[in-house]
Order: C-alpha cells, then sequence, then structure tokens
C-alpha cells in the first residue's frame, strides 16, 4: 500500500471513542423506541387489534364523483349524468362464486349483452374487492335481487352514475365518450394519478377535458358483515364532483346542420368569425356514444370500427381533403398582395392550359374567355388561376398558405386533430427524393395535387376573409367552472394574426365571394336568397385524376372515387356572424351538392336569430 | 496479491452470522407472505435466495480487495454509479410512473440503492483527504455537490425517500467527522433551500404523500388506509404470533406491498412479540457490532467507512418500521437484509462486505 491517500497521523481513536459512546446511547434510544411502540401495538392493543383484524371487514368503498355536465352556449345541457343500478359480487363472502352467479341468473334473466367482461378477475384480484358482473339492470331486476339477498352471499348492488348524452348522435363527435380506464392507458404519463376503476374520457371533450370534467372520488371505510352488506361506516371523504364546461356550441343549430346533412358522409362546420368560436360540428355519419355508457358488446364495437365510412372519425379536424377551389382565394390573395395582379388584370380562358407537355383543362370546356379576377372567382376558371400559380410559384404559395393558417394545426381542443399539407420545393425533394415539376404548381392553384387541408382550417381561413384579416384560434370551449359557479378557466377570442393582405385587397375578394352566389353565372347560385346577404365559394375535388376525355358524370363513377363536394360561406355580407364549411364526401359538384345543405343551415340559422329575438 | 494469514484469522464470524440470520428469516417470511404468489412463474422467496447467494459472493469480493483500494478508486467508483444513474434518467425502466430500474442483461437493477454505498465511500475519501486543513466553506460547497448531483438525478425519477435517504447519510457522516458549528448551520441551511426545491420536483402523487403523512386525514383510502392495515397486522400478532401461514391480514392482502416496505408487519402478524423481539434484537446486535467495528478500525478511513455502511443499515431499519408502525410517511425504504428486492439486497451484502473489511484489516499495518 502506497498510503498517500491514507493519512494516518491526525486519526485519533480515543477523540472517537467518546463520539461512538453518543451514538451508541442515540441507537439504543432509537430502539428502544421501536420495541416500546411495538409493544403498545402487539401487546397493550394486542387484543383490540386482533378483534379488529379477525373480523376485518373493514372495506375501502370507493364513492365515484359525479363527473362535470357539458353545457351548449345558451347553458342547454347536453351531457347529463344518470344513475346505472350495477351488481357486485364479493368473492370471499360468495366463497363459490359460479353457484352464485347460477342463483342468480335462474332468478332473473339479465341477458348476455350486460355480463361485464370482468368476470375473469374472480380469480386473479384481491378476494374482498367486490367485482362489477352486471351493469345497468332495470327496476324490476333490482326488486328482484334485493328481496333474495339472503340466498345470495356476497351479491350486493350500487348505484353508479353513467353518463347520458343528451342528443345522442348528433353531438357525438364533438362530446366523445367514455369508459374504463385500460392497462395501455394506466401506464401512460398523462395519466398518472388515476386508477385502475376510473372512468375517463376516451374521445372528444370527455377526452380533452378529462381532468377538469373528472372530479375527485370519494370513499368509505366502511364495516362490513360477513355477507358484504354494509354495517357501519367509520369514516370517510366526500367526493367533489367535475367542472362544468360550457361550450360554443349551439345545440339549435347544430341539430339543424345534422337534419340539412341527411344520409350523406362528410361534415359541416359553423364558426363565428368574429370570434373564432364553433358554433356547430357534425361529422356523418356519426355513432350513438350512449352505446359506450353501459359496455358496448363486442359485435357493435367491430361494426363501428370497421365500418369502411368510419363513423367514429371527426371528418372536420380529422379528415384531410383536397380543397379544390375553394382554395383559389388563398391564390388571388397571393397574387394581389404580391403586385402580380390587380383586381382588373384580365387572362383570356379557352378551355385549356398547356403546361410542358401537360394540357390542363378548365371545368367549362368551352372556356370563360376574357375574364378579369372578379369574373374568375365569380364564375370559378381554372385556366385564369393556373396562371396565377405559375406566377407565384409554389413556394410563395405556400408561404401564403401558411399565413391563412393551412399546413399546421389549427389549435380545436378536440384529440386527434390533423394538420393537414401545404407541399413545398424542399418537402418534395425530402419526401420522395425528386424535384418539382412545374405542372405539379398548376395542379396546386386550384386546390388539387398534394394539397390537404382539414375543414376547420379552410374554415378558418375564410372566416378571416370574412372578417377582413383576422385569423382566429378556433374556439370551442367557452368556459369551465365549479359546481357553485365558480369560473375555473375562461377562452376569449384570441387572434392568432392578422393575415398579410391588405384591406383593400380583401373587400376585392370578399365582393368576389358575394358574386359568386349572387350574381349571374355564379356557381355558388343555390344560396341566392331574398336578403341577397350570402358569400361563398363553391369546390369540387377530386379524389382521382380523372382521364382528360371522360364525362365524368357522377352517377358513372364508383362512389369511392367521386369528387369531394366543398362549399364555404360567410353570410351576412356586411357584418358576417357566421361561417359555414360544407363537405359531401364523394358528394360530386360542390355547387349542386354542398351548397344545397350549405343553404338549410344560412336559413336555419337566421330562422333560429329571429325567434331567439322576438322571445 | 499475497494473502495474509492473518486476515484469515480476524475473519468477522459474528458479523457473517448476524446478517445470513436475518436474510434467513426474511426468506422465511417471504414463503409465508407469498407461498401462493408467483410472480413470473418464480417463487419470490426462491427469487430472494438467488439475490442472497448472489449477495454473497459479491460481500466475498467486498472484503477480499483492501479497502484501501476502493478508497483510492472513489472517485471512478462515485463516478460511474452517476453514470448509471444517467442512463437510468435516459433508459431506464417505467414502472407504477418512476423511473427507477435499469435493465442489465434481463436482471432489472435499481442504480439508487447502489449510490447509498457509493456515496459512503465517497465522502469517506473526501473527509480523509480533508481532515487536516480542517473544514471551510470551500468543503461545503464540495459536499453539497457530492450529494446534489445523485440527489437530484434521484429525485427526478421520482423516489424521494431514497434521495432523502442519501441526505441523512451525508449528514450523520458529516456529525461523525465533527464539522464546526458555523459549517453545520450552513449545511442545513443548504438542505433546507434544497428541500422546497424537491417540492417542485416530485410527483403529484408524491406531494401527496408527504401532506397525507402530516395529515392522516386527508386520505383515509390511499395511504392512510395502508398504515392503519399494517397496524392492524401488526397489533393482531399479539405476544405469540398468529404462527406462519396463519397471518389473516397477509393471507388476505390486506396489506399492501407486503413482499418489500410492508414485509415486516407479515413478520409481526404471525410471530408476535416475541418474535418481533428477536429480530430487533439481532438488528440491534449488527448496529453496535458495526459501530465496534468503527471505533476498532486502524485508520481514519476505514472508521469513516465502516461508520457509514452502519449508518446505512441503521436508518433503513429506523425509517422502514418506523413506517410500517406509523410514525414516519411511507416512503420506499426496504428493511436492510429482510425486504424482498435484488438491488438493495446485494447493495447491502456489499456494504457488509466493506465491514468484514474493515474488520479483518484492524490489525495490519501499513507498510
Amino acid at each position: 500500500m502506497s498510503g498517500k491517500q491514507d493519512r494516518l497521523t491526525g486519526y485519533d481513536p480515543v477523540r472517537f471513542r467518546r463520539k461512538i459512546q453518543v451514538i451508541i446511547w442515540l441507537v439504543s434510544l432509537a430502539f428502544f423506541f421501536l420495541i416500546a411502540r411495538l409493544w403498545y401495538l402487539q401487546v397493550v392493543r394486542g387484543d383490540d387489534l386482533r378483534k379488529r383484524s379477525e373480523n376485518n371487514r373493514v372495506r375501502i368503498q370507493e364513492i365515484k364523483p359525479l363527473r362535470g355536465l357539458i353545457m351548449d352556449t345558451h347553458g342547454n345541457i347536453l351531457v347529463d349524468n344518470q344513475s346505472s343500478f350495477d351488481i357486485f359480487i364479493i368473492p370471499e363472502a360468495a366463497k363459490d362464486t359460479e353457484v352464485v352467479m347460477n342463483k342468480l341468473t335462474n332468478l332473473c334473466d339479465l341477458g348476455e349483452d350486460a355480463i361485464s367482461r370482468e368476470k375473469t378477475s374472480f380469480k386473479s384480484g384481491r378476494p374482498f374487492v367486490p367485482v362489477r358482473i352486471y351493469k345497468n339492470i332495470d327496476r324490476d331486476k333490482l326488486a328482484v335481487v334485493e328481496t333474495n339477498s339472503l340466498d345470495l352471499p356476497g351479491v350486493v348492488v350500487d348505484v353508479v352514475p353513467v353518463r347520458e348524452y343528451i342528443y345522442g348522435e348528433v353531438m357525438a363527435h364533438i362530446l366523445g365518450y367514455v369508459g374504463n380506464i385500460s392497462s395501455s392507458e394506466l401506464g401512460r404519463d398523462v395519466y398518472s394519478g388515476y386508477r385502475s376503476n376510473d372512468i375517463v374520457g376516451k374521445y372528444g371533450i370527455e377526452k380533452y377535458l378529462d381532468r377538469y370534467l373528472k372530479g375527485k372520488s370519494g370513499g368509505e371505510q366502511v364495516e362490513v358483515d360477513v355477507a358484504g352488506r354494509r354495517l357501519n361506516v367509520l369514516g370517510g371523504l366526500k367526493p367533489v364532483s367535475g367542472y362544468n364546461v360550457t361550450l360554443n356550441i349551439d345545440a339549435a343549430l347544430q341539430k339543424i346542420c345534422q337534419d340539412a346533412f341527411q344520409e350523406k358522409a362528410g361534415t359541416a362546420t359553423v364558426m363565428d368569425p368574429r370570434t373564432g368560436s364553433v358554433m356547430a360540428m357534425v361529422s356523418r355519419p356519426s355513432f350513438d356514444p350512449n352505446l359506450f355508457n353501459r359496455g358496448i358488446s363486442g359485435g357493435k364495437w367491430k361494426k363501428l370500427t370497421t365500418d369502411p365510412l368510419c363513423p367514429l372519425q371527426n371528418r372536420a379536424v380529422s379528415g384531410q381533403y383536397p380543397p379544390g377551389s375553394t382554395y383559389k382565394m388563398i391564390v388571388a390573395a397571393a397574387a394581389l398582395e404580391e403586385g402580380l395582379i390587380t383586381e382588373n388584370t384580365e387572362i383570356f380562358c379557352n378551355g385549356t392550359y398547356q403546361m410542358g407537355d401537360r394540357t390542363f383543362r378548365c371545368w367549362k370546356k368551352r372556356g370563360h374567355g376574357m375574364a378579369n379576377l372578379h369574373r374568375a372567382i365569380v364564375e370559378s376558371c381554372d385556366v385564369y388561376f393556373y396562371h396565377l400559380g405559375e406566377m407565384l410559384g409554389v413556394d410563395k404559395l405556400a408561404e401564403y398558405a401558411g399565413k391563412f393558417g393551412f399546413g399546421y394545426k389549427a389549435g380545436i381542443s378536440l384529440p386527434g386533430e390533423k394538420k393537414g399539407l401545404i407541399p413545398t420545393k424542399e418537402w418534395k425533394l425530402r419526401r420522395y427524393g425528386k424535384p418539382w415539376q412545374k405542372g405539379e404548381t398548376t395542379s396546386l392553384s386550384i386546390g388539387q395535387g398534394f394539397t390537404l387541408v382539414t375543414p376547420l382550417q379552410l374554415l378558418r381561413a375564410y372566416c378571416a376573409i370574412a372578417n377582413g384579416g383576422v385569423l382566429y384560434k378556433p374556439r370551442l370551449i367557452k368556459r369551465i367552472e365549479t359546481t357553485d359557479g365558480q369560473i375555473v378557466e375562461e377562452f376569449p377570442p384570441e387572434k392568432e394574426r392578422i393575415v398579410p393582405v391588405s384591406k383593400k385587397n380583401i373587400d376585392i375578394l370578399r365582393h368576389a365571394l358575394w358574386g359568386v352566389v349572387n350574381e349571374p353565372h355564379g356557381t355558388g347560385w343555390a344560396l341566392k336568397r331574398k336578403e341577397r346577404d350570402v358569400c361563398g365559394k363553391t369546390g369540387t375535388a377530386q379524389v382521382i385524376s380523372m382521364s382528360e376525355d371522360t364525362d365524368d358524370d357522377v352517377d358513372d363513377v364508383q362512389y369511392k372515387f367521386r369528387d369531394h363536394a366543398l362549399f364555404v360561406c360567410f353570410a351576412p355580407y356586411k357584418d358576417p356572424a357566421i361561417a359555414i364549411m360544407v363537405i359531401v364526401e364523394h358528394g360530386g359538384h360542390g355547387g349542386s351538392v354542398a351548397a344545397p345543405i350549405a343553404r338549410r343551415i344560412v336559413d336555419g340559422y337566421f330562422n333560429l336569430e329571429r325567434k331567439r329575438e322576438k322571445m | 496479491m499475497k494473502i495474509d494469514r492473518r486476515l484469515l484469522t480476524h475473519f468477522d464470524w459474528i458479523l457473517l452470522g448476524l446478517v445470513l440470520s436475518i436474510s434467513g428469516i426474511g426468506i422465511l417470511n417471504l414463503y409465508s407472505s407469498g407461498y401462493n404468489l408467483c410472480s413470473g412463474g418464480d417463487l419470490l422467496y426462491v427469487k430472494q435466495m438467488s439475490w442472497v447467494l448472489l449477495g454473497l459472493i459479491i460481500m466475498v469480493i467486498a472484503f477480499s480487495v483492501d479497502y484501501h483500494i476502493l478508497i483510492r478508486h472513489a472517485y471512478l467508483i462515485y463516478a460511474f454509479s452517476v453514470l448509471l444513474l444517467l442512463l437510468v434518467f435516459f433508459y431506464g425502466n417505467l414502472t407504477h410512473g418512476s423511473q427507477r430500474w435499469l435493465i442489465i442483461w434481463g436482471f432489472s437493477f435499481q442504480p439508487s440503492e447502489l449510490m447509498k454505498l457509493v456515496i459512503v465511500i465517497v465522502l469517506a475519501r473526501y473527509f480523509n483527504d480533508n481532515m487536516e486543513k480542517g473544514y471551510r466553506f470551500g468543503n461545503l460547497l464540495a459536499l453539497l455537490t457530492i450529494l446534489g448531483i445523485p440527489f437530484l438525478l434521484i429525485v427526478r425519477q421520482p423516489d424521494l425517500g431514497t434521495a432523502m435517504f442519501l441526505v441523512i447519510l451525508v449528514f450523520c457522516m458529516v456529525v461523525f467527522v465533527g464539522i464546526g458549528r458555523k459549517f453545520l448551520v450552513c449545511f442545513i441551511s443548504g438542505s433546507m433551500i434544497l428541500t422546497p426545491l424537491c417540492w417542485f420536483l416530485i410527483k403529484d402523487y408524491q406531494r401527496e404523500r408527504i401532506l397525507t403523512f402530516l395529515n392522516p386525514e386527508r386520505d383515509p383510502l390511499g395511504t392512510g388506509y395502508h398504515i392503519i392495515q399494517s397496524i392492524i397486522a401488526i397489533g393482531s400478532g399479539g405476544i405469540w404470533g398468529k404462527g406462519i401461514l396463519k397471518g389473516t391480514q397477509t393471507q388476505l392482502r390486506f396489506l399492501p406491498e407486503q413482499q418489500t416496505d410492508f414485509a415486516f408487519s407479515v413478520f409481526a402478524e404471525e410471530w408476535g412479540f416475541l418474535g418481533v423481539s428477536v429480530l430487533m434484537f439481532i438488528f440491534f446486535a449488527l448496529i453496535l457490532w458495526g459501530l465496534k467495528i468503527v471505533q476498532n478500525s486502524r485508520d481514519y478511513p476505514g472508521a469513516l467507512m465502516a461508520f457509514g455502511v452502519t449508518m446505512f443499515v441503521f436508518w433503513g431499519i429506523l425509517i422502514n418500521i418506523g413506517m410500517v408502525i406509523g410514525v414516519v410517511p411511507v416512503v420506499g425504504i426496504p428493511l436492510p437484509f429482510f425486504s424482498y428486492g435484488g438491488s438493495s439486497m446485494i447493495v447491502l451484502m456489499a456494504g457488509a462486505g466493506l465491514l468484514m473489511n474493515v474488520s479483518m484489516r484492524r490489525f495490519i499495518l501499513q507498510p
């Protein structure tokens, strides 16, 4: 040993001996204390605690809190809580669970559907923890079970709150649904603090605001008898109800949207252009969230998840579509603002446009002749915009699209939002390893090609045009408050940015949108009301590029290859109070399919307003 | 290395006997508490036996290598352990919402357990290096750094119990080397600054636990319930105990975490005050024996190291038993040599090895 670090000098065992003496005293004291406490527990209180352990019937019974209510902007309740009578078995008290189960099924036919899957936990679970076996039995059967309770050891009935979605499938995508927390969810960080029996939001607002809606479980320490019936409450904690949530959704308008849609697949979303509030959001086909409350059966669940029309998807935020001609407004805004054209610039349309060796067609085969910007928008001339696209180039176009809120999530408070796709040269090189082709810009300029947008993004961009240039954050939630009305959080309108388009240019666009609906040859004629106050834009988005000579008659084309029909509009022209986005999937032409739906919504909205004013 | 015959003659059989009897009782207790419980097909007490055997091998290594060599490489060992903690931070395995485990060749290992022993070795080195110069403000900074790095990494896992355990160990050693009053005040105030910092680093459930300890009425359903069930289990054992495999609290699984944190409650229920007294006596003897080794150690670093290890065991006992009888908050500190757990068993065996190391070499003079 070199002993370089070991300093033998200065080590004085005697000095330490005294210190160690003190430490020995302290250690002895600690041990004495532990032993004394053990003596107290085991000898002094031994008999008493032994008795308690022998009939250790002290159980924890969790009291589930009531989940917060969800209301619409006018205070109408959208989601309420109902009582469900559930049957539980305590394996330890039942002794033989099979026998008791058989007795139970003989007494009353509870139906296979009601049997919960938790039956498997008889073996693995703790013997004194109740296992739920039937959910939501009706009152007659409840009476049978209660009167025979002496023959059914270990069987207990408990009242459990369940969600009641008053509007059923009308609000399914916004509100979402709840279910038991899954083991994979429990493992995630977001769900730290949750317990294995908790009900959590699985979708929609229920999921997004779960932390607020959930409330806090209470519980009781109760003494129960041998059969598991409660005798005595030893103490407990009251549950705290979840917070109530008010949405900006107008339930009546939502209903109007739903009815306007009938059986078609697609989405209609309504926004207030002055604030960004989402007033209605319908996605079709839909589903009934009440199915999930009482445990959905395997077959029904499978049907929902394998349906090719994806009823569980909220198309307004998760659907990504080519915007078609509705995108022309962004192209026009960019071209005006970059000074490439003025409102008077005229371009000749003969029905075709040549780019390299490709020929692009205008939807109107004969062409529009000489047209200025206003007419090009009103009649939705494609050739005009092919030229604008060529002038702008893909990256300039992408820059403006970004300013209008495309290509990234709009930030609505719902899970599963998509961000769409705004292609750039760099993106294509990265994604496909190939350089950008000029002809691809041509497709982009009429909202085809790689471009994908969500209906919500499109609606938001049109709101910015409608209100003179403010891009608002979409606002679904109005406020969150406690059950006694104290405000927890409020969500005032939030301006994301002012789009970089001058007032003058926005007015040119607004006027053109008015013309689309109200001028002769306008593609949005279906919205022409006697007040002549609606502005809008049609769009027909190709799902696949058709060969150039086919006459795309809707009925001849297979459903999944048919065009999507789009319509975006706002009204009234002077001071827009409502903006509507309608997409009918594989519907055909925007003007003839989507516009009538928008029309019904606009009419419905103004009727509603009139009625409300009278009252 | 030449094996000195005196090493064999001075081998500490008593220490070995004490450690083995505690582990033996622990295994028996596991057999009783978990006889109907399998984890991954293996019976827990069988697994624990293999941990004890592995621990004994580590122990042999720990007493064979002269402790001066360990002291010399203390900083290297420390750096290695910090590295392991960093690995946990980035690649650790998540269980129950905390990241404590590292999986090496199929074994899961808790580097924070290892850190408890390493901090003792590194402090022994540090105090030994600095003892002549006396302790000044600069030392405080160094100490806080040595403690702070693993402390923050462990708090972040989050494992507040183990992190506080490190603070206690460092504190004990600081008091032992006899640092000036001014220094002590600084150390305590330094720790007091660190403590509120923890409050922001720990997770909600831990905050809840501390609040629950301060006011048990807060949570009669979670932690409070565990304590109540533990007290019922211990008390119901009475003087004579219910006998092995007969503890109703245990068998009906009223007791939480019966293999690890609440293993002592199982023992107390089945063996009563009599069994508990025997076990406590062995623990007491172990600590006293450790302190005797400290007293007889031949040099300063040996004494420091032996003292640190002894305190490691002592605080483990005090906190764990204090916890199950409801006088200390529920933190995940296992009962030394007794609770189920590979990492803690191996580290403690290594610690016992270090004690033997110091004990065996007490008569060997340095050249």
